[in-house]
């Protein structure tokens, strides 16, 4: 029987829920690896997720932060998406997100996990601009 | 591996002279695996005639639900074998976090709905939820994957030696996805249905029907198509017919569906809809699963 690689149905579904928002969307397998952003996020960040390709949480944090209060990165581990899918439990966190023209955005995460009757497959994030603002106008969505 | 349609029909029986040839018996799939092992897929009202195809013999067959909507189970109180102690059954179906598969199934066959109870049956009768890695029936390995549908709601792919069935009865991969843009790995059920032998697929709409019914749990018939043709299956019938469809407008969306599938590429014979009865011979020499002739 041939094998495929095949992302669970939850995703699948996540990710066509998220294709058709506005708002800012990230979604990570349940080993936290960044499987999709929607086109709000691409804007946001300077680049459609199509251009991406795959990248690790070093090459990611390196690219987009994200980045703290003080303007230190994030540890992967701390990023709500990540706490999220290793917790089972809703994260939420402001942070800033550089995208790739130098911008920042101060944002507020909160991020879900996505759990079945067979465990978790993933989380999904939606950001917010700031209250504060980020110095940039409002996220283009 | 044999494999006989007992049942075509989606959403609820329509039996009557205009449905007569694609039939009116809501979803079930007869198949013969290579060592004589016996399946059931759902167990719609065309489970009564597949029991009764088996006469009295001592019976032990394995059912593979895809999900409990009733279309898909509401033949089992009336299969025969089901009230005969020398029977043994295996029923697998989805796990839910609310309740056992057992449990579902009880509130179908249990009062006010039926007159006997599960525990009542005489045959052997086990629940099993099916697990997220495949396992073995017989010969065949049997792998169950969920699929885009309204509910828990699995597909089913069997191989058996060199051949193999996709079973994804009720199945709306392109709801809100372009099928044929999408990454393969992010096709709903494309793992089931890659380079099957015989893809057994939802075909429930004509295209201009399906605006209507987006989010219903259904493919449009060029929905069929594309996921047919990522997916590479050899042969494809559609399945699982709108209860308002005579045979006269089901002749209709066959015809269109060959006409598409030829535009697409595909031998025209490589598509056609389901019909109740229908019997098809899977064989692993590269030729498509070649249909047998319709018993009576």
């Amino acid at each position: 029987m041939p094998i495929v690689s095949q992302k669970p149905l939850e995703l699948i579904l996540a990710r066509n829920l998220m294709s058709a928002l506005s708002t800012p969307a990230f979604l990570v397998d349940e080993g936290g690896l960044l499987v999709f952003y929607n086109e709000a996020a691409g804007v946001m960040l300077g680049k459609r997720f199509e251009e991406l390709g795959k990248v690790g949480p070093q090459e990611w944090g390196s690219m987009f932060g994200p980045f703290d209060d003080d303007g230190k990165p994030i540890p992967y581990d701390d990023l709500p998406l990540v706490r999220a899918v290793r917790s089972g439990r809703p994260a939420h966190a402001e942070l800033s997100i550089r995208s790739t023209d130098g911008a920042t955005h101060r944002v507020e995460v909160s991020a879900l996990p996505i759990l079945t009757a067979h465990g978790s497959r993933g989380a999904i994030a939606v950001f917010w601009p700031s209250e504060a603002g980020d110095g940039n106008g409002a996220l283009a969505t | 591996m044999k494999v006989k349609l007992w049942g075509t029909r989606g959403s609820v029986p329509s039996p009557g002279p205009e449905t007569v040839r694609y039939g009116g018996n809501t979803s079930c799939v007869g198949v013969t695996l290579s060592d004589g092992s016996l399946l059931a897929l759902d167990a719609g009202t065309g489970i009564r005639n597949l029991g009764i195809s088996l006469g009295d013999a001592p019976t032990r067959l394995h059912i593979l639900l895809t999900h409990l909507h009733l279309d898909h189970i509401q033949g089992l109180v009336f299969f025969a074998p089901a009230f005969r102690p020398q029977t043994e059954i295996v029923i697998w179906g989805p796990a839910s976090p609310e309740a056992s598969l057992r449990d579902r199934i009880a509130r179908y066959i249990s009062a006010p709905l039926s007159p006997v109870e599960v525990r009542e049956l005489p045959c052997d009768v086990s629940f099993r939820h099916c697990p997220e890695t495949e396992w073995e029936i017989g010969p065949a390995r049997i792998r169950a994957a969920s699929v885009a549908h309204r509910g828990p709601t699995l597909g089913y792919r069997i191989d058996d030696g060199d051949v193999s069935l996709a079973y994804i009865p009720d199945h709306e991969p392109a709801l809100g996805a372009d099928l044929d843009a999408l990454e393969e790995e992010w096709i709903s059920g494309f793992s089931l249905a890659r380079d099957a032998t015989l893809l057994i697929h939802d075909g429930q709409y004509a295209d201009e029907e399906y605006p209507d019914h987006v989010g219903w749990g259904h493919s449009a018939t060029s929905h069929a198509l594309s996921f047919a043709r990522r997916a590479r299956a050899r042969r494809t019938v559609l399945f699982h017919h709108d209860p308002m469809h005579s045979d006269a407008h089901l002749d209709g969306i066959a015809a269109t569906a060959r006409r598409r599938w030829e535009e697409l590429g595909g031998a025209p014979d490589a598509i056609e809809l389901g019909a109740e009865r229908a019997e098809y011979a899977l064989s692993g020499d590269g030729a498509a699963a070649a249909p047998a002739a319709a018993g009576a």
